[in-house]
């Protein structure tokens, strides 16, 4: 039996409401809410579904292809993976968590430019109030700012393009801007990637990252950087990838900027000695590559990407969260040997570290060689440099963290586990159990590539792009 | 038994090795030795079907006996170490860890060598990597796993970039297709040799990239130093190998700028590996730690393996092929009985042990064979394999690589025979009066290598033979081999009469030791210089500041560490520019440069249109 779509958006937001009524049993509430999302998101109908009973394109329309497929599995089962680790951490904002999960299926599923907005306002303001969690004030007052001002360049940028084509919905807007000059589209494609650039954390725009994932628990860590940024960079997917898809000089404008993102990103994580930090930095590098990907039309590799940085934040940001909570301190440097009694927490860490660095017989392989492939392929020899000096950069400061927390020990002494700060537990069983499947995921979909990209773009192509730009199941006597 | 079950059947002995451990460390120590075993008899086994192919998952094999040849000396270094591992899980953090990522490791190397394609290569190759840091990291220092994984990743990358280029230009990913692919692409061509050749650089710790062997040599947990050394820096080798043979460089680069018949590009890296035999030489002389000190001889070995690969030609390619084997089983035996001494004195510094060739008689004769065979004295096969790149290097004429090649024997006398006189000669430490030698179970596999060292010197030809099937196999002239002499073009060597008459020399040498009269046996400290009595022992000690005035000809040489900090360095004001610039908290200036990006972009926009 396949269910309408709409329900996605729908559930939540009923469910968000109920519970602001129902305080007492809130938390049950956000916990229905999101199971039934999780489950659902597997049986809900694909095509293009009008919403309202107006004929598209007259009325607001949500189209679920495989790309947008892909966002909401993503999306839903990270939102339950991240309230199984950290239950306690989410209940009191249950109302905000459902609505801000309405949002997000709406940004991804939505056919209409305008209900994008609408829907990116609603996940922005769940998202400022998360961010309150963190108790500083100024840096939630500095996301909400610059948050706002994003949301007002959309909007601008939106409404230019509307004045040039008449129209808000995404398939007539690809058709009609395709008869625009270049130079017309420039300022609106321009507004619109800054608007969407802030929550898909691109640099100039994501200032307001290092104050909100510095200070997040467990629980909000993990909704930033990995639900919240997913959901951006599929709505950064379906614009720049198939609505406007930039032309020669946008698209080297944004380019540019989605590669500095990713050298600035490495080079602030090698730098940082927070382990937050660090991960922060590192989420916001790879938001840079996976933009460089969807901008040039690498739409396979891109969501490779994406999913690959969703899956290793879920479990490190939320392990970094609950060591600052348990120790007082997500500086690594003091942190030496937290998984000496956390060994299965410390296996998920390290195999979601060794996979956001691209080592084989993880996921993050199969999506670094997609986007090595999808340039070498292309002829392009600059991006694949950058990536692979990013990589060396990126496992650096990843093996350095991942030694200091394994083994404890001086300099010239044999590795001790006498020397750890301590054996506190980082998970409970839940948590400690859903953060290994994670880690059995990416293991698995390693060893079996293909079958992990079939998974993620059944019919071989995302957004008409080519698809994997290559395939590891390599016949027999070597050919492909 | 084909290549797959072994691959499986290892990766699976590692699972149960780590279950073992859980429940008693030694015997899932005993469960690597065991597995490495079990690995070294299957692989040699394989002989049978080589050249036949087969397919894992995604990963396609073929049977190449190069691989065979790599694979077995690979598992020699990790079995006879395997040995040593029960005697040494007290010491480690992770003992279930350990023997799951030794095994993990072995096996991983088994997919480098018979690699088909470049994904399995390079697939096995990082899974060799990172287990192998993580093994690092239980030693002594957390730095050596860091520094050795970085400069690992420096050299993968760069591969990486290679293979995809050399996809992205052929289409293929065959190693043999890929690279063959390519001679209508010089250009390209000179690019893809230089990263592709830079992963085996950075293992066999070639200049450049040789700062991570005194640190992971040097620091790693004792029974992991001989792997290392004896094992997996010759994973490089394999790489640098393919780099002249499957990437067909000679041909490649036929028509350019050559110097004495070896083209620029290939000459250039046999003038880093010439650099590589100064250095380690140089530093080895240097060192306290006799780890750390066998490290860089390493490096100077390693060398002369990627000299003698380089030239490809019948004589000089074929002493590289043999060097692999010999400075395998001798590094392998000197850092067993480094640690072996270690196991009894619990150090490894040189000034802190002495005399220990009265409690540890065997381990002796195992360190004095490795060194004899390292620094290519003499019946051992040390010997053999460097005559061999030295007539290759003279055929060639190839003055500047061989005079480093002599200036590298000449120093490794120098330093290989100072752990010797320090640790082994000389008088015991008090504190050592009551140590006894190692254990049988410690004894067999130093025995075993010791042998080897002895038979691969005596008759080189049983491995000489497998050489020349490498070298026709890869379509190079064999080396001419008659019943027991080595032919070349400048002369011929029989090393059954070099060890008959050193056999002799030694024997008299042996007769005048028992005749004679015993020497009076006197305490340490009872002497006296410049009418003085000395009170501090170290100063009597043999390796206490030994080669002062010779160091101090090249104190000031450049550290080479420095240029790897300075990188750091520069990362690191890059991320603090980026952090100032872009992280401030105050809103004002975020919305500005929000702005500032739009208008650029527009300006950059109207620039470019």
């Amino acid at each position: 039996m396949m269910f309408n779509p709409v329900l996605l958006i729908a559930i939540p937001l009923g469910l968000a409401f109920i519970a602001v009524i129902f305080k007492k049993i809130q938390k049950w509430i956000l916990a229905l809410g999101i199971i039934v999302n999780a489950v659902l998101v597997f049986f809900v109908e694909k095509g293009e579904t009008a919403i309202g009973g107006f004929k598209i394109p007259f009325g607001i329309s949500l189209v679920l292809d495989d790309f947008s497929a892909a966002g909401v599995i993503l999306i839903n089962i990270l939102a339950l993976a991240a309230i199984v680790i950290a239950f306690k951490k989410a209940e009191k904002f249950a109302p905000v968590i459902l609505a801000g999960l309405a949002g997000m299926n709406g940004m991804i599923l939505t056919g209409d430019l305008f209900n994008l907005f609408v829907f990116m306002e609603i996940t922005a303001i769940s998202a400022y109030i998360l961010s309150s969690e963190g108790r500083k004030p100024a840096q939630s007052f500095n996301y909400l700012v610059i948050g706002s001002v994003g949301s007002v360049f959309y909007l601008l940028g939106l409404i230019l393009l509307y004045n040039q084509t008449g129209t808000l919905n995404m398939v007539l807007m690809t058709e009609k801007t395709g008869f625009l000059e270049q130079t017309v589209l420039l300022l609106p494609v321009l507004l619109i990637f800054v608007g969407i650039a802030v929550e898909a954390k691109l640099l100039p725009m994501a200032g307001w990252v290092r104050g909100v994932l510095g200070n997040s628990n467990s629980y909000t860590g993990v909704m930033f950087a990995s639900v919240y940024s997913s959901a951006a960079l599929f709505v950064f997917g379906r614009i720049f990838s198939q609505v406007l898809v930039p032309g020669t000089t946008v698209g080297i404008v944004i380019i540019t900027i989605a590669l500095v993102t990713f050298a600035a990103g490495q080079a602030s994580a090698f730098r940082s000695k927070s382990l937050r930090q660090v991960l922060l930095y590192s989420s916001i590098a790879q938001s840079g590559l996976a933009a460089a990907l969807f901008a040039t039309g690498f739409v396979f590799p891109a969501v490779l990407v994406v999913v690959n940085n969703a899956i290793g934040k879920l479990i490190m940001f939320s392990a970094a969260g609950s060591l600052e909570e348990k120790y007082g301190t997500d500086d690594y440097i003091g942190l030496g040997g937290a998984f000496n009694k956390n060994t299965l927490t410390g296996i998920a860490f390290t195999i979601a570290a060794l996979s956001l660095t691209g080592l084989p017989l993880l996921f993050g392989f199969y999506a670094k060689l997609n986007v090595l492939a999808a340039y070498l392929n292309q002829g392009t020899f600059f991006v694949p440099a950058v990536v692979l000096l990013g990589t060396i950069v990126e496992g650096a400061y990843f093996i350095k963290i991942l030694i200091k927390l394994w083994a404890p020990g001086k300099e010239g002494e044999w590795a001790d586990a006498d020397q750890s700060v301590g054996d506190k537990r980082i998970f409970s069983y839940t948590g400690t159990i859903a953060v290994i499947l994670a880690a059995v995921l990416v293991v698995l979909s390693g060893l079996l590539p293909d079958t992990a990209g079939k998974l993620i773009a059944p019919e071989g192509g995302l957004l008409g792009d080519d698809g994997p730009a290559i395939s590891l199941l390599i016949q027999k006597g070597g050919d492909q | 038994m084909n290549l797959n079950l072994i691959i499986i059947i290892t990766t699976a002995v590692a699972l149960v090795a780590y279950l073992v451990s859980k429940v008693n460390d030694k015997a899932g120590a005993a469960m690597t030795v065991v597995g490495s075993l079990f690995a070294l008899i299957a692989v040699f086994l394989l002989r049978d079907s080589i050249g036949t192919e087969i397919t894992l998952l995604y990963f396609n094999f073929n049977l190449t006996v190069t691989g065979w040849y790599f694979a077995l000396v690979m598992l020699m270094a990790y079995s006879m170490t395997a040995f040593f591992n029960p005697f040494w899980m007290k010491k480690l953090i992770y003992p279930a860890g350990y023997n799951f990522l030794y095994l993990l490791s072995m096996a991983g190397t088994l997919g480098v060598f018979f690699a088909k394609d470049f994904i399995t290569l390079f697939v096995f190759w990082e899974t060799v990597v990172w287990s192998s840091a993580f093994i690092i990291q239980m030693g002594k220092s957390r730095q050596a796993a860091y520094v050795y994984y970085v400069i690992s990743a420096i050299g993968s990358m760069a591969t990486l970039f290679a293979i995809m280029f050399a996809y992205g230009t052929t289409g293929t990913f065959v190693i043999n297709d890929a690279f063959g692919g390519l001679a209508a692409y010089p250009g390209r061509a000179i690019v893809i040799f230089v990263t592709f050749i830079a992963a085996g650089m950075a293992k066999i710790g070639i200049f450049p990239f040789h700062v991570w062997l005194p640190f992971a040599h040097g620091s790693a947990p004792h029974t992991f130093s001989p792997v290392l050394s004896g094992g997996l820096v010759k994973m490089g080798a394999f790489v640098a190998l393919l780099s002249v043979t499957a990437f067909p460089a000679y041909k490649i680069f036929g028509g350019m700028a050559s110097f004495r018949g070896i083209p620029l590009p290939i000459y250039f890296m046999m003038a880093l590996g010439a650099i590589s035999i100064v250095v380690g030489t140089l530093m080895a002389i240097k060192q306290e730690d006799a780890k750390k000190l066998l490290a860089y001889s390493s490096v100077a070995n390693g060398g002369y393996i990627l000299i003698g690969l380089l030239m490809l030609d019948q004589v000089g390619f074929a002493g590289g092929l043999m060097h692999i084997v010999n400075h395998a089983v001798a590094s392998a035996a000197a850092f067993l009985s480094i640690a072996a001494v270690a196991y009894r004195t619990g150090t490894t510094k040189m000034s802190e042990m002495g005399g220990m060739i009265h409690r540890m008689p065997i381990t002796y004769v195992v360190y004095l064979i490795a060194i004899i065979s390292m620094a290519g004295i003499p019946p051992m096969g040390g010997f053999v394999s460097k005559w061999l790149i030295f007539q290759g290097l003279a055929d060639k004429g190839l003055l500047f690589i061989a005079a480093t090649a002599f200036f590298g024997s000449i120093g490794s006398f120098l330093y290989v025979f100072r752990p010797l006189s320090a640790v082994f000669l000389g008088q015991t430490f008090t504190r050592d009066l009551n140590k006894k030698e190692v254990g049988v179970f410690m004894l067999f596999p130093m025995v075993v290598l010791t042998l080897l060292s002895l038979l691969t010197g005596i008759f080189p030809n049983i491995f000489l033979r497998v050489v020349t099937e490498i070298q026709t196999s890869l379509g190079v002239l064999p080396v001419t081999l008659a019943e027991n002499t080595i032919v070349t073009n400048n002369g011929f060597l029989d090393a059954f009469k070099v060890f008959i008459v050193f056999g002799f020399g030694f024997a008299i040498a042996f007769v005048l030791f028992i005749a004679r009269r015993k020497s009076r046996r006197v305490e340490l400290m009872d002497t006296y210089t410049s009418a003085e009595f000395i009170h501090t022992r170290e100063l009597l000690h043999y390796s206490h500041s030994f080669y002062a005035p010779f160091e101090r000809l090249y104190e000031k040489a450049p550290d080479t560490m420095k240029l790897y900090h300075k990188a750091a360095v520069k990362i690191s004001e890059i991320g603090n520019f980026a952090e100032a610039i872009f992280f401030g908290i105050k809103p004002a200036r975020t919305v500005l440069l929000v702005m500032g990006t739009v208008l650029i972009g527009i300006i950059a926009g109207g620039v470019l249109s």
